[in-house]
């Protein structure tokens, strides 16, 4: 059906015409760092010292030698608030619930931690226990890095649970001592297995990011990747206009082979701007991949892949090279912004969030940040990978149902 | 009774309604020049496009080579050269480029397409050019590339869709004389064109092409005895005798 040196070789000849294309270059590769040095400039104030997260812990519990929740707290809270690094949390630690709660609803506080009375109570008894997560419901990303910490708390005194999470990572650092303490006093009620703790969480714990490269330059990658590639759906009408394609159709290339190295050759392009990306990134930018830095490299490939078989999907459904410039130019712009490109999704409301999955790079920036931010591993972003699997294949079949060598 | 190396079959094509091509047959004897003679319009190279593979008939088939075009799509684009009446040219790519490209295309090795590419574009007479980007080539020169293009490969059939139009003189000989050559080589060639000099000189027997539609076929000479001594007329006469119309508008 395909014949792979074929595609190889369409797609060396559209990689050669577009270093040739000074325009085409300075876009795909100068003009979205341009772009990255901008914003990084420009979130650079988000995590420095007056956003610092702060987290706000209070205890029901009566003080004694057994309250758990009161080592708890001492354990993560922040001895010396000087002595933070720029971006970093803050735990304090609270006295009066009631007041706590009023500056939620007054919207003073974004939200805090509270143990319960009986939290000690049920662990020590091995019935379980909760930690009340009171917040603002409209602090959206303020509630998730709650539940983060609630959660890595739960890690801790579950033990059974990876801590696996950006924040309770950052507080495990901090009490090593007391963890071991209490997985001690525990004992064999741990090593059963049962969690502990209960509290509701549906999230990865959402931090603001401590350094803005790692969202500015997945973000741009991700729009500029999609960029390029919807733009060399102008290319493809081009060659169809000039009459190139029919004239590889009436060598002893078939239709497939042709789409094959169309695709291949956009692909390519995706790939070399990804890997200039993460280098400069890494190299540059001290971005940091977080625990996964292969689901790192697979979710951008996919990205890659999406991209491509949106550029050839929109080759086949304009008339003319025009055409497909102008809608690549509208289509990746709307997308961007839509997608979470511009701004972290995670600081949007709940409702931009959804939109943003209309998107392919919605679920791209998602596992970005989920990967890159808050400490995920390969598995958490499995659903992304999916979506943009999804994605290619609505796009591919569109694009091969479609494609024609002849204009007109 | 000579070979016929290609077998057209009541060909027609219709673009929304309009019938470009309105039941076209004829048949191409192996080693000669066909001309498709015909007004812009007549469907030469809608014809031209359905013989090579690229647009499919609604209706009728084509034998080249003793495969069906239908069929046997694979097998016959082995056999055909196709130098399109446009520039189907990589502009941004030096001629040796568009040479070696359209030659693995079909299906040469790298050795052999970079060894086609130099003997063709010698033949053109562009050796000296090999390098130079095709945008940066007259009118002429990029017609000739075209035509090597089609070279490339050693097909048994070449299709020519009007491949001298708006050249210089220069140009169009060195055109000419390239495809006499071929023919003297044993090429088959089906030649389009609305240039009745051209025709003349060139093509062992013509159609006649208008409206879709084949109105006379036969040697330019056989053509022009019909409506007098052939010496004193021209094939535009005939043209003229036939439709009513000049050839030129
Ligand atoms: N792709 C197309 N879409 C619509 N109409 C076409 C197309 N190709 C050719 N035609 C029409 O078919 C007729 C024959 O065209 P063509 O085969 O190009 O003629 P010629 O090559 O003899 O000048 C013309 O009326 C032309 O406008
Ligand atoms: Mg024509």
């Amino acid at each position: 059906m395909i014949q792979p040196r074929l595609v190889w070789l369409i797609a060396l000849k559209d990689l050669k015409l577009f270093i040739r294309d000074r325009l085409a270059l300075f876009f795909f590769i100068l003009f979205p760092f341009m772009f990255v040095v901008m914003f990084n400039f420009i979130y650079a104030g988000v995590g420095s010292e007056d956003d610092r997260l702060v987290f706000h812990l209070v205890t029901l519990e009566e003080e004694t030698e057994t309250a758990l929740s009161y080592q708890i707290i001492a354990a993560i809270e922040t001895p010396d608030e000087s002595a933070l690094q720029p971006g970093e949390s803050q735990v304090v630690r609270e006295d009066d619930y009631d007041e706590l709660r009023r500056q939620v609803e007054d919207k003073e506080l974004g939200g805090f931690l509270a143990f319960p009375v009986d939290f000690s109570e049920g662990i020590y008894m091995g019935r379980g226990a909760e930690i009340e997560v009171v917040a603002d419901a409209e602090a959206v990303s303020y509630r998730a890095a709650l539940y983060g910490l609630a959660d890595g708390i739960s890690s801790w005194i579950g033990a059974n649970n990876v801590v696996e999470k950006a924040i309770s990572e950052l507080a495990k650092e901090q009490a090593p001592a007391i963890l071991e303490s209490i997985i001690e006093a525990l004992g064999g009620q741990l090593i059963a297995g049962e969690p502990l703790i209960e509290y509701t969480s549906e999230k990865v714990g959402e931090v603001e990011a401590e350094q803005p490269s790692n969202f500015v330059i997945p973000g741009y990658l991700v729009m500029f990747v999609f960029f390029a590639a919807a733009l060399s759906s102008e290319a493809i009408v081009r060659e169809r206009q000039n009459h190139t394609l029919e004239r590889i159709l009436a060598s002893s290339v078939r239709r497939f082979t042709i789409i094959g190295g169309i695709f291949t050759g956009t692909a390519t392009k995706g790939l070399v701007q990804m890997i200039i990306f993460w280098a400069v990134g890494i190299l540059a930018f001290n971005i940091d991949l977080g625990i996964a830095p292969a689901a790192v490299i697979i979710l951008s490939f996919l990205m890659v892949i999406v991209s491509a078989s949106f550029g050839v999907m929109l080759a086949t459904l304009v008339k003319t090279d025009r055409g497909a410039g102008s809608i690549a130019t509208l289509a990746a712009l709307i997308m961007a912004p839509l997608g979470g490109c511009w701004w972290p999704l995670f600081i949007t409301p709940q409702w931009m969030q959804f939109l943003s999955k209309v998107t392919p790079h919605g679920w791209a920036n998602e596992g970005f940040n989920k990967l890159m931010l808050f400490g995920a591993d390969f598995a958490d972003v499995a659903p992304e990978m999916l979506a943009l699997v999804i994605f290619t294949i609505i796009f591919g079949s569109i694009a091969v149902w479609r494609f024609r060598t002849a204009a007109g | 009774m000579p070979e016929e190396y290609l077998v057209a079959q009541d060909l027609h094509k219709s673009f929304n309604e309009h019938k470009a091509v309105n039941g076209v047959s004829f048949a191409i004897h192996k080693g000669e020049i066909f001309g498709l003679l015909g007004p812009n319009g007549a469907g030469k190279t809608t014809t031209i496009r359905m013989l090579s593979t690229v647009l499919e008939p609604d209706q009728g088939d084509v034998t080249i080579g003793g495969h069906s075009m239908k069929r046997e799509a694979d097998a016959v684009r082995n056999l055909i050269g196709v130098c399109p009446q446009e520039l189907a040219l990589y502009v941004e790519l030096g001629a040796l480029d568009n040479l070696v490209f359209f030659g693995r295309m079909a299906g040469l090795s790298s050795q052999e397409a970079k060894e086609q590419a130099k003997t063709h574009l010698a033949l053109v007479g562009l050796e000296e050019r090999g390098k130079g980007r095709i945008d940066k080539f007259s009118g002429g020169m990029k017609r000739r590339v075209n035509l090597a293009v089609a070279l490339m490969g050693h097909p048994e059939l070449l299709f020519l869709d009007e491949p001298t139009v708006g050249i210089d003189p220069q140009s169009r000989n060195n055109i000419y004389e390239t495809i006499e050559g071929l023919r003297d080589k044993g090429m088959t060639i089906l030649y389009t064109t609305h240039y009745m000099e051209e025709a003349d000189r060139l093509c062992d027997r013509i159609a006649i092409m208008d409206g879709g539609q084949i109105i006379a076929l036969d040697t330019p000479h056989e053509l022009k005895a019909q409506i007098g001594p052939p010496e004193q007329v021209t094939l535009e006469d005939v043209f003229l005798k036939l439709t009513g119309r000049s050839l030129r508008d």
